[in-house]
């Protein structure tokens, strides 16, 4: 890794502290005020996510038309490791990586 | 080529595609590096209609390890932005462009300059322009004027230029990549042919260069100008890259790309033909993706270069002291991953400190530069010349050759003599008048879209 380069080579675990947190990406907050994108890896093996992490408690997903272009920097996230519930969390020039199962659930669940 | 579409994804990808990266001290500035990072290979000068420019979407770098330990402690970024003024015609320029704010002048491209290093981030210029490309006379009736234009000077005594430049490489692609034939030697190749001169595959395109001389103490690691050869602080490495976004969203209505994510570097570039020559087609991409620092898991490509065992078998029996050789080649290791240890060549010294495997220029700066140049460099007894970083007029596909053939080992095996096939090889090119020029940028006018290619054969 190159050091003292502040833009390139961000660690992949770094939390966030750019007010994008999984929390308030997970409640839409983030996804709503820069338009969140979601690529998601594979709908097959939604199934081995875990279930029961309070996912069922939570509104349905409903789908729209989109209503405009994406912004020029999305949120972005995709599921990493279905089998671990990992997503990765793209916004700005960060990088986050988070075990979220509900979270990749949720994803997995909308791409069916 | 030095590293023209050397990598199967950069192949796909030109304005990504690092051709070749120059270190030198200033001929007529020696207080001052200049670093040139080619892109854009093979350019065919009449480009049009959408002629050829950097990637708006990519970060350019240019990265300076001034304390010998592989990574960067100085990386100046370069940024570019294209810009349409008028949206209403399907030309590049709709009349000849005299300036560069000529309103002719439909399609420009603007750059920023970012320096970061210890102290932080500092941009030093934005909204610099590029020249346009060089259309043709009709268009452009005296390009010298707007190159000379496009040149800027930035805060602390720094120079940089960005634009369209003739490509300073030569190299017979042609033939090398035919089973590494040589021209002027085929007839000693296991498919002979007669002999014949090289062909020199670049003389008629066009590149893309960043230009940036950099007074010596805004990199040195204590702020001096080197005058000792001997001296730690005189070894700079320099190598240069470019960085895509992690992410990014095709939407048909959206005009402004949509990126995400850290940059994610897709290509660079230290020594020439490292990538090129002596990594594996399998793991070319993945060199591209890496840091200089990682170089360790290629050591093998180098110690044991494949050209070299190729050489052997596509030239038989001319080579018979070469295929002798089992050990590493510690000569080539030198070369492209540790630097010269004092006492190789005397006085000159490159090293990396101990355990440090990066593919860099590494450029002594207290070498003065050549009063009478050497286009081969160490192998021509010139210390200003490659691999003491590179000058734009280094034949280093001669020396890379003759070095891989055997040339430079007897500097870690005094026993060892070179075939006599060595002194024979070479490509049997000779760059013409305007490859280079002498004074800043170095890089010279690029061929322009009417006459080349031309008519006459």
């Amino acid at each position: 890794m190159k050091k003292l380069i502040p833009a390139t080579g961000v660690t992949p675990a770094e939390p966030a502290d750019d007010g994008t947190s999984r929390r308030q990406f997970l409640a839409g907050g983030a996804g709503a005020a820069a338009g969140a994108a979601i690529a998601v890896a594979s709908s097959k093996v939604g199934s081995v996510v875990t279930a029961g992490h309070g996912a069922a408690a939570e509104p349905a997903p409903t789908l729209t038309k989109p209503s405009g272009p994406p912004p020029r920097e999305p949120v972005t996230a995709y599921v990493r490791d279905p089998h671990r519930g990992e997503v990765t969390v793209l916004s700005g020039q960060k990088e986050t990586t988070y075990r979220d199962p509900v979270l990749v659930k949720r994803l997995l669940d909308a791409a069916k | 080529m030095s590293s023209h579409r050397e990598a199967p994804e950069v192949s796909k990808d030109p304005v990504v595609d690092n051709t070749d990266t120059y270190a030198f001290v200033s001929p007529d500035n020696p207080k001052t590096v200049t670093i040139i990072s080619n892109y854009l290979p093979a350019e065919i000068p009449a480009g049009g209609p959408t002629f050829f420019e950097f990637g708006d979407d990519v970060q350019y770098s240019i990265y300076i390890d001034n304390d010998r330990d592989g990574m960067a402690e100085i990386e100046y970024q370069f940024s570019f932005e294209s810009r349409i003024t008028n949206p209403d015609t399907f030309l590049y320029n709709n009349g000849q462009i005299k300036s560069l704010t000529d309103e002719h002048w439909n399609k420009r491209q603007f750059y920023s300059v970012t320096r970061v290093d210890s102290k932080g981030t500092k941009v030093l210029a934005e909204g610099l322009p590029c020249p346009p490309c060089n259309i043709g006379p009709r268009s452009i009736p005296n390009y010298a004027k707007l190159e000379a234009e496009a040149v800027r000077s930035l805060p602390g005594g720094q120079t940089v230029f960005a634009g369209q430049r003739r490509d300073p490489f030569f190299v017979d692609i042609g033939s090398i990549f035919d089973l590494a034939d040589l021209r002027p030697i085929q007839n000693l190749h296991l498919i002979p042919t007669l002999p014949g001169p090289g062909v020199d595959t670049l003389q008629t395109l066009n590149c893309h260069s960043i230009v940036i001389q950099i007074p010596i103490s805004a990199l040195t690691a204590n702020g001096s100008v080197p005058t000792e050869i001997s001296s730690p602080n005189a070894v700079l490495g320099v190598w240069a890259g470019a960085s895509r976004r992690k992410m990014r969203i095709r939407d048909k209505p959206n005009d402004e790309a949509s990126e995400a994510g850290p940059w994610v570097q897709v290509s660079r570039l230290g020594n020439p033909l490292f990538n090129e020559v002596l990594v594996p087609m399998a793991r070319k991409d993945e060199w591209n993706s890496v840091e200089p620092s990682d170089d360790g898991d290629f050591l093998e490509y180098v110690r044991h270069p494949e050209l070299a065992k190729l050489l052997t078998e596509l030239y038989p029996g001319r080579f018979p002291n070469l295929e002798g050789i089992k050990a590493a080649r510690a000569d080539l290791v030198a070369i492209f991953l540790t630097g010269f240890p004092a006492g190789v060549v005397p006085p000159f010294q490159s090293a990396s400190k101990k355990g440090v495997l990066a593919d860099m220029l590494r450029l002594n700066v207290a070498v003065p530069p050549a009063s009478k140049p050497n286009a081969l460099g160490f192998l021509g007894g010139d210390l200003a010349g490659w691999p003491n970083g590179r000058r734009v007029a280094d034949d280093v596909t001669n020396i890379a050759l003759k070095a891989v053939a055997g040339a430079t080992y007897p500097l870690v095996e005094k026993k060892y003599k070179p075939d006599a096939a060595v002194e024979a090889v070479e490509q049997g090119i000779t760059p013409g008048a305007g490859r280079s020029q002498s004074t800043f940028p170095y890089v010279t006018t690029p061929h322009d879209g009417y006459d080349f290619p031309s008519a006459a054969k």
